[in-house]
């Protein structure tokens, strides 16, 4: 019954810890996948677009990203961002000590770039698959670019991508415990902290493993709802 | 009475390849106007200049005698000076395409009144209300509040020409309306078509239908390799077409 002591909340166990620490990975996830819609949207534009050197920065964007493991992009966006902060300080106000940058938000970006080039591809993806013919016949009622975008093209894309961006999304969940390395304490890092100090690894890495189960199993049942309320007129109803 | 639909010296090329070399159309209010001809000919592209689904690489249109302006862009392509002109004069036009293209995250009557509402600004209830109408003239409205998804093709088709009606076009342009139909469905979507052309409505028809065309057209215009071949009434075409490929277009074709 060792376990249930560790995991106990209060001064003597690790339970309000470890909840905690859940709560910033969620944070940090929410925050990633934002930044990454919000990224996506430019990679998006990017890749569809007609000028060759825009569409060339956008596959540079995603093939950089989606080709280099995950941990050296954060270590690589974490000592890049401090570097180009701290020598900006420098340059700029003759600043010359170590600045510590806010972790949650390194982490959240690091995390989120990642997270966007994913989304890129599935938001690009999703725009090519709605029928050209649904376009013309917006067109032909008098519909201008606005309406035809935010009237026909969205609802369509999100269909099409609400699928992948679920993938996106666990992904990214998952992709927050790379940021321990960073130091800041969400699941992983927290679990990483309570087994090194009580020496039960094994309990703390299995409920660890419990509580990220938890935060997928809920999100992929939010996420069918959405599938089915995105996919009205698709699989519904046989006349 | 006003020209409904000029064309002058229309022309248009893919790359290298010309599709519509020079056409010029005239139709008259009330003029069912059957574009025939072997695929490859232009038909649909020619249609689908008149609304400017493809940009003219010259030429002009005027619809209700207005001038379509056009200009230059800065790679020196053609394209409309005003847009707002454009999708204005689109709603003039409404269309009916091959393959319905009905928006399939819309119920079939909000297929029908999203245009009179976002883009026409009337009131929902006054939408709602010519929706069903409209839905009623073609014989669907009692699947009003189905997904197009479920709908046979036929079913499909009769919605989508209501959602060009709804625009309250002066002139409904058909691209092969019945081509993707299977041959029992095609019936019932012809038939709405007879009853528009007998309401006096300005239409014209790309089609491979030639029963419709002898039957309801006021002018029939056959095109050969992007230039119109020949042209009049409908009994002259059929019955004595003059040239060489028509007769053999009509020869492979009024079988059956």
């Amino acid at each position: 019954m060792e376990f249930i002591h560790l995991l106990s909340l209060g001064d003597q166990g690790w339970g309000d810890e470890m909840l905690r620490a859940t709560m910033v990975t969620i944070m940090v996830s929410i925050s990633a996948m934002c930044i990454g819609l919000f990224v996506s949207i430019f990679g998006t534009i990017a890749k569809l677009s007609k000028n060759r050197l825009i569409r060339a920065i956008g596959n540079t964007y995603t093939t950089v990203v989606r080709g280099i493991p995950e941990l050296l992009v954060i270590y690589l966006l974490y000592f890049g961002f401090n570097n180009a902060v701290m020598s900006i300080a420098n340059s700029l106000f003759g600043y010359n000590q170590y600045i510590e940058l806010p972790v949650f938000l390194i982490a959240a970006l690091a995390v989120g770039i990642i997270s966007g080039a994913y989304s890129t591809e599935v938001i690009r993806g999703a725009f090519l698959v709605v029928p050209r013919g649904q376009i013309e016949a917006a067109k032909s009622v008098g519909m201008n670019k606005f309406l035809v975008f935010y009237r026909v093209l969205i609802p369509q894309v999100l269909r099409y991508a609400l699928p992948g961006l679920g993938n996106v999304w666990q992904l990214t969940l998952k992709d927050t415990a790379l940021i321990m390395v960073t130091g800041l304490v969400e699941i992983m890092r927290q679990a990483h902290i309570a087994s090194g100090s009580t020496y039960s690894p094994f309990t703390f890495y299995m409920s660890a493993a419990i509580l990220y189960l938890v935060l997928t199993t809920a999100s992929s049942m939010a996420l069918n709802s959405a599938e089915n309320w995105a996919n009205k007129g698709v699989k519904r109803e046989k006349a | 009475m006003i020209t409904a639909l000029k064309i002058k010296n229309l022309t248009k090329s893919f790359g290298s390849l010309d599709v519509i070399k020079g056409i010029s159309l005239t139709a008259n209010q009330g003029d069912v106007i059957c574009i025939i001809g072997s695929s490859g000919s232009g038909k649909s592209t020619l249609l689908r200049c008149i609304n400017l689904l493809e940009t003219p690489d010259s030429g002009d249109v005027w619809v209700n005698e207005e001038l379509i302006s056009m200009t230059k862009n800065k790679a020196g392509d053609p394209c409309p000076a005003d847009y707002k002109q454009v999708d204005r004069i689109r709603t003039k036009l409404a269309m009916v395409f091959q393959d319905f293209n009905l928006w399939t995250h819309m119920t079939v009557l909000q297929n029908v009144i999203e245009s009179p509402i976002h883009v026409q600004k009337i009131s929902k209830q006054n939408a709602i209300d010519r929706g069903y109408d409209l839905l009623k003239k073609v014989g669907i409205n009692e699947k009003a509040e189905q997904y197009p998804s479920s709908l046979s093709g036929g079913q499909q088709q009769r919605v989508a020409i209501a959602r060009a009606l709804a625009v309250n076009p002066d002139i409904l342009l058909f691209d092969e309306p019945t081509s993707s139909l299977d041959p029992e469905l095609v019936g019932e979507v012809l038939r709405v078509m007879k009853s528009l052309a007998k309401e006096g409505r300005t239409m014209i028809v790309v089609t491979h239908e030639m029963g419709f065309a002898k039957e309801v057209a006021s002018k029939v215009v056959f095109l050969h390799e992007g230039l119109i071949e020949e042209q009049g009434e409908a009994k002259e075409v059929f019955n004595s077409p003059k040239s060489e490929r028509l007769k053999q277009f009509l020869a492979s074709n009024l079988e059956g």
